[in-house]
């Protein structure tokens, strides 16, 4: 190989900046999925409850949510915790508080649902039944976000497929006919080496592992500009996104994406040597 | 040993390259094959060693016709020949030493014998202070006479040779045929390529002349 190094580099080029394009689609559409989840964990119903609220009335609203497998917490915040809280978040306001004679909140329940068994109709289902109850005045669910959010990721996903799908297909034809073309311009001497006698596997092992070793490298030099990437894009906009950055937090490729990439380069470079390879192989 | 019966090939339409050529070589033959420019005398050689197909006719070598061997089997009829090339057919980016190893290295001798029979293949031609060079930096006769190296490096049964001494002069050619004699007395059988009329009158034993791809007649000296 170091003796077309040259040309091999040209070859490693092409191959990586194809697979760093698949990466960072790859990358992206892990990035939506994570969001997706992220929020969709964050999912929470504030029940505001009557001021005059008697505690049998709360003991049974509070023992509906408790039953339910679909609530992972509930918290009891009172009228006055309410008002030390939005102290605490909005200090410049303080002073409409002090302001007023009476307290405006109500006290409410703060319900934190399941991670992993929710689903939308389910929530709606016990948020209805429990804003129903008595004693329960209003409502407050993120439903309509997290809505938007899921449906946003079940398109990115789909988008994903159709793209994702398209580029490792164009991917494998780039890469193929990069290998086929070193081949190529080495015609000549697989037509000597059948000429004096060489079988074709004496002929095709140096080629193919040739096709491999440039598939795996391109692949791996791609994924360590990836990483690179994907390292430096949090440095770059990370005082720009502020709140934001916390939440887009740019993951790398997963384990399996990895050795799935990799492996892409090998069988790639494996077929396209052999492709090519097999036309030469017949005289 | 080499029999070619009614031998037929076009290239182009209404263009015969060769004409119902029937010979018959004998083992241990030392064959010329003689005739002007684009008369066939390549043709009929890649027809033997089976890197063309003729459009009609057979070939029999060592009993076996070899229009029937299957293409990934065809390594065993090459391994029994060595090939001089027209135009040589070197590995540029491969040393002479290692152009002429690799029809050992096919046969998957050790490395130890490869290097001594390749170093004395080398030696025959008196290459062997230039064997780590690459090709390039040979002349024009040089590059034949690592081609004939080749050739002759696996001690092969029969030897085709498409003009061997056409870049040589005529004190080498004259080397290089005594070369190739003195294998055919080991029991090759050779056949030669030339319209050097000098070196047939030399070595000749059986001669063919090919005229505009017919076979004009046979000499025997």
């Amino acid at each position: 190989m170091w003796q077309f190094r040259v040309r091999n580099f040209f070859s490693i080029t092409i191959i990586c900046l194809t697979f760093l394009t698949v990466g960072i689609f790859l990358a992206l559409a892990n990035n939506l999925e994570y969001m997706a989840e992220r929020i969709s964990n964050n999912m929470a119903a504030v029940f505001f409850l009557d001021k005059n609220i008697s505690e049998g009335e709360l003991d049974a609203i509070k023992a509906e949510l408790k039953k339910s497998p679909l609530v992972l917490e509930t918290t009891f915040v009172s009228a006055e915790e309410a008002v030390d809280k939005f102290r605490e978040k909005f200090p410049e306001l303080q002073g409409i508080i002090e302001n007023l004679k009476m307290n405006p909140f109500p006290p409410s329940l703060e319900t934190t649902f399941s991670e992993k068994t929710i689903t939308f109709r389910e929530a709606s289902g016990l948020i209805r039944r429990i804003t129903n109850m008595p004693g329960v005045e209003d409502v407050q669910f993120n439903q309509d976000w997290v809505d938007r959010m899921h449906s946003f990721s079940r398109l990115a996903k789909a988008i994903g497929f159709f793209l994702g799908g398209i580029l490792i297909l164009a991917s494998f034809f780039i890469i193929s006919n990069v290998i086929k073309l070193n081949v190529f311009a080495r015609k000549d001497e697989i037509e000597i080496l059948r000429l004096v006698g060489g079988t074709n596997s004496f002929i095709r092992v140096p080629y193919l592992l040739e096709g491999i070793t440039l598939g795996v490298i391109g692949a791996l030099v791609s994924l360590f500009l990836l990483f690179l990437l994907i390292n430096s894009i949090p440095i770059y906009l990370g005082s720009r996104l502020g709140v934001l950055n916390e939440l887009i937090n740019f993951r790398y490729l997963s384990l399996a994406q990895s050795i799935t990439l990799i492996t892409e380069g090998g069988i790639i470079g494996f077929l396209g040597s052999f492709s090519s390879l097999a036309r030469f192989l017949k005289t | 040993m080499i029999e070619l019966y009614h031998i037929w090939k076009q290239y182009q339409k209404a263009q015969w390259a060769l004409s119902d050529i029937t010979f018959h070589v004998e083992k241990g033959d030392f064959c010329f094959i003689t005739g002007p420019s684009g008369s066939g005398k390549t043709t009929l050689l890649k027809i033997m060693y089976r890197q063309i197909f003729p459009t009609e006719g057979q070939i029999v070598i060592d009993n076996r016709n070899i229009l029937k061997i299957s293409d990934h089997k065809i390594y065993q009829l090459r391994r029994s020949m060595g090939i001089v090339f027209q135009d040589f057919r070197l590995v540029f980016h491969k040393k002479v030493f290692e152009n002429v190893a690799v029809v050992l290295q096919v046969l998957g001798i050790p490395r130890k014998e490869v290097r001594r029979r390749a170093f004395n293949a080398l030696r025959m031609v008196n290459l062997h202070n230039k064997m780590w060079e690459y090709p390039a930096h040979l002349s024009y006769g040089e590059q034949q006479r690592v081609a004939i190296a080749r050739a002759v490096v696996n001690s092969p049964k029969i030897i085709l040779a498409d003009e061997p001494t056409g870049n040589l002069d005529t004190e080498l050619a004259f080397e290089i045929m005594s070369l190739f004699k003195e294998i055919n007395k080991k029991g090759a059988t050779v056949i030669i390529c030339t319209h050097d009329r000098e070196l047939i009158r030399n070595f000749g034993q059986k001669i063919l002349f090919l005229y505009k791809g017919k076979l004009l007649r046979k000499e025997l000296l």
